[in-house]
């Protein structure tokens, strides 16, 4: 199973415009949305609502037909990520300024888009780049490689945004996600 | 004719049989070179290990006893067993601070050599130590503790408290242990119901600890798996009375290419300040470079 954990700050912003939409199965999808970046059209309220059906709806859709499908539906100049997740393997699509990276072998490593396999307790963060900006590749890795959960995970790399920030910039948008082979599955 | 045909039968026999044993080594050491280099190579790569180079500072400060106590394990053994350095900061106001903080570090001395795969009993083990604390001492005192490992390129840590395990590189510092004190728990409290975080950080408790060497069964902040070293890496184990001289972000500018001028220029530069109250200041400095084995 995938454990996951999101983060959706406002920051000092009026509203929070960025998104995330998942759905969960034994492949988990994940959709970020980075429509708070400066100079990023709008993204509207009848986009918002198409896209959760679609996602909502994904379940078995192949990871190229929901690409596809975004790639017609999202006004162009918007940044979004759109993730497969499963105990095997990752795929990722990037478009614009929304960052991933895996923790492996003791190191970060950024994801291109493309399909990875990975392996049980692989970690995983996906970022804009308003929540990447704050963080040190040496910083992710260590909160990843003490964190017990995802939660902790991010609950640590937001204390260092907020050492610097005190929260108190634009919207904050992130995942954190831990491969969990069933037998080390927490309760 | 040949002067073979003056050696007699036996002997031509002997020599025949000894050229034909000296192709058959011959053949046998040409294949097992070619055999066994390949699979040597697969272990040893072209890449040369990682040197070590370590220097400490141990000062007092304008405290009237030093309360931090520091274990560096002899660095003779680094190829076997690696490297293990720790520092603890007794708790300031409370007694018993120095006592406990050395007895921190000479349990640790005791531990040596500490496996550096074993991070589960190596952290259960930590905390044995506070355990024995909180008997001895029922929370009349009490102190930090970061400690790392090195074994060959990579990195393990563990932390109590809110010293400081910090990494340079690339010219950038960044402090790899989470802080255990009270502002950290203001601020998660506060993103989860969506607000910014400038209250925490004026709340008088802020730097107050939330955990510590001392308490019972305190929460071991410990890397799961290691991290990765790369040469030039320059890692700090430190009391917080050096960065509260120094802005833990400004370190960069004091690291030169040796541990020892770093650690040189790291103490002179907290003495310049001349705080008033200054706390102790303890640090280990380990430089990292490449090194032909």
């Amino acid at each position: 199973m995938i454990e996951y954990y999101t983060l959706m700050h406002k920051g000092d912003s009026e509203e929070y415009t960025d998104n995330i939409f998942m759905n969960f199965d034994s492949t988990v999808t994940v959709l970020i949305i980075y429509s708070s970046r400066e100079g990023s059209p709008e993204f509207s309220e009848e986009e918002k609502s198409k896209i959760s059906s679609m996602i909502t709806g994904c379940r078995g859709v192949p990871f190229n037909e929901i690409s596809k499908i975004l790639e017609r539906d999202i006004t162009p100049g918007i940044d979004y990520m759109l993730i497969h997740i499963n105990d095997s393997m990752i795929n990722i699509e990037r478009h614009g300024a929304i960052y991933a990276g895996i923790v492996k072998n003791g190191e970060l490593k950024r994801l291109p888009n493309g399909p990875f396999s990975i392996e049980d307790d692989d970690r995983v963060v996906c970022g804009t780049a308003e929540f990447i900006k704050h963080l040190s590749y040496p910083a992710v890795l260590s909160d990843a490689l003490t964190a017990e959960s995802s939660e902790e995970w991010m609950d640590n790399m937001v204390c260092r945004i907020s050492e610097q920030n005190m929260l108190a910039e634009g919207n904050l948008t992130a995942v954190t996600l831990i491969v969990r082979k069933d037998e080390n599955v927490r309760v | 004719m040949s002067d073979w045909s003056l050696i007699a039968d036996e002997t031509r026999a002997l020599i025949a049989y000894a050229l034909i044993l000296f192709l058959i080594a011959l053949c046998a050491f040409i294949y097992f070179h070619i055999y066994y280099r390949k699979s040597i190579k697969g272990v040893v790569t072209d890449e040369t290990q990682l040197a070590l180079d370590v220097a400490y500072f141990h000062e007092k400060g304008k405290r009237s006893r030093q309360e931090d106590a520091f274990y560096i394990s002899p660095m003779d053994e680094i190829r076997k067993y690696g490297f293990t350095a720790c520092v603890s900061d007794g708790m300031g106001g409370m007694r018993y601070g120095d006592e406990i903080s050395q007895f921190i570090t000479d349990s640790i001395k005791d531990m040596h050599p500490i496996s550096f795969f074993a991070c589960e009993n190596n952290a259960e083990a930590v905390r044995k130590i506070s355990n024995s604390i909180f008997e001895e001492y029922k929370q009349q005192g009490g102190a930090t503790l970061v400690m790392i490992q090195i074994y060959n390129d990579h990195l393990s840590f563990y932390s109590v408290g809110d010293s400081d395990i910090i990494l340079i590189r690339d010219d950038e510092a960044t402090i790899l242990n989470p802080r255990q004190n009270y502002v950290s728990i203001l601020i998660r409290g506060l993103v989860r119901s969506g607000k910014q975080t400038q209250v925490a950080y004026g709340n008088k408790k802020a730097r107050a600890l939330v955990d510590y060497m001392g308490n019972h069964n305190p929460r071991v902040i410990y890397t799961k798996k290691p991290l990765r070293l790369f040469a030039d890496d320059t890692i700090i184990v430190s009391s917080d009375g050096l960065t509260d001289a120094l802005p833990w972000d400004s370190i960069p500018q004091y690291v030169e290419r040796s541990a020892a001028a770093t650690a040189a220029n790291l103490k002179m530069s907290v003495k310049q300040k001349k705080l008033p109250r200054q706390d102790n200041y303890t640090s280990i400095v380990i430089r990292l470079s490449r090194s032909i084995v």
